[in-house]
């Protein structure tokens, strides 16, 4: 819970990784399902999501779609064919960032 | 427990109320206020509709809704910038690079009679007239769409308003230059402010009169919503 700083700047790819998996989402649904995935660990504020998911649609790589649920209209959220390779790219950047981290924390000195 | 419509709607006001404007921003902090309600209500059913929604509020943090006002902001002008772009590069190929040419050729002219900048001081201001009406024009009818449809749209407002504020600012600032042109003798500088002026006439062009003509497609292919809610 204390270390929401170190995810800050994976937020994006945590995001279309999000999507990848599970087609279209909604806001609040991505929140909820962090939470749940985390155990509580990671929780994306509000605040920090939408900013997030709006500079991805604005960046191509999310589309969007409205339907009407109930007595109100629901955002989801999608990965465009740009968004989708992009997720890739973004996961192995990631992979990368996490190895350099290990080696950073735990040094084999030989 | 579900929302009814009642809360719905008081939801929609309550964001109105915390400085969200636009139709497209409202309905997506509404739903996510409503799912939050329900989930705060199914571990607490006891607490008021005003209670379950305030303690959904305050997780937005200190600065309420206004950090994704201005996410969405930034994102719909990005778009924006990559319409008028589009219409732009239009005037830069094959056969409107004829016309294009042609008002370069017009403005060049001008700087070439090398007589005093009067000539291009009368030409200035009588474009900046057209625009002034073109935009005062552009913004009464903003005025009488919003009304009318009692709900805007983020990008509607940036069509009809922040487009024809740019232009007017564009052309006011073209003014200083002016002083300038009097002193211009090099071809290339010549050159510099005649395209200046070309490019500045049809950013006009397109944010006054083809971009809002063009506003009911470009809202239809940003809002999925938009043409089912304006049916109702």
């Amino acid at each position: 819970m204390g270390n929401q700083k170190l995810y800050k700047g994976s937020l994006q790819t945590i995001l279309l990784r999000l999507l990848e998996t599970n087609g279209k989402m909604y806001g609040y649904e991505i929140t909820q399902h962090v939470k749940e995935l985390t155990k509580g660990e990671l929780k994306i504020t509000e605040g920090a999501l939408y900013p997030a998911l709006h500079k991805l649609e604005a960046d191509g790589l999310l589309d969007v779609e409205v339907v009407k649920v109930g007595n109100r209209l629901r955002k989801y959220y999608k990965l465009t064919t740009f968004g989708t390779k992009e997720t890739a790219n973004k996961l192995a950047e990631m992979q990368d960032f996490l190895k350099t981290m290990q080696h950073l924390a735990n040094p084999k000195f030989s | 427990m579900e929302l009814t419509q009642t809360h719905i709607e008081e939801l929609y006001k309550f964001t109105r109320a915390h400085y969200v404007e636009h139709y497209d921003v409202q309905t997506e902090l509404a739903d996510h206020l409503a799912n939050d309600i329900e989930q705060i209500w199914s571990k607490q059913p006891k607490i008021s509709f005003e209670e379950a929604r305030d303690m959904s509020f305050q997780k937005f943090g200190v600065f309420g809704f206004m950090e994704v006002v201005e996410a969405k902001q930034k994102q719909l002008g990005k778009k924006y910038a990559k319409i008028l772009w589009g219409f732009l590069k239009e005037w830069f190929s094959m056969p409107k690079l004829i016309s294009t040419g042609f008002l370069f050729y017009f403005f060049y002219s001008f700087l070439d009679l090398q007589t005093n900048a009067i000539f291009f001081i009368v030409v200035v201001l009588l474009l900046v007239i057209i625009e002034t009406v073109l935009g005062i024009r552009l913004l009464k009818k903003a005025k009488q769409r919003f009304k009318a449809k009692k709900r805007k749209y983020l990008l509607e407002e940036i069509i009809f308003k922040t487009g024809v504020f740019n232009t007017i600012v564009l052309f006011a600032n073209f003014f200083q230059f002016i002083n300038f042109t009097e002193g211009i003798t090099a071809i290339w500088g010549k050159c510099v402010v005649a395209g200046g002026f070309t490019l500045a006439f049809f950013f006009s062009y397109i944010t006054l009169i083809v971009i809002p003509q063009k506003a009911e497609e470009l809202l239809k292919e940003t809002y999925p919503e938009y043409k089912q809610l304006n049916a109702l």
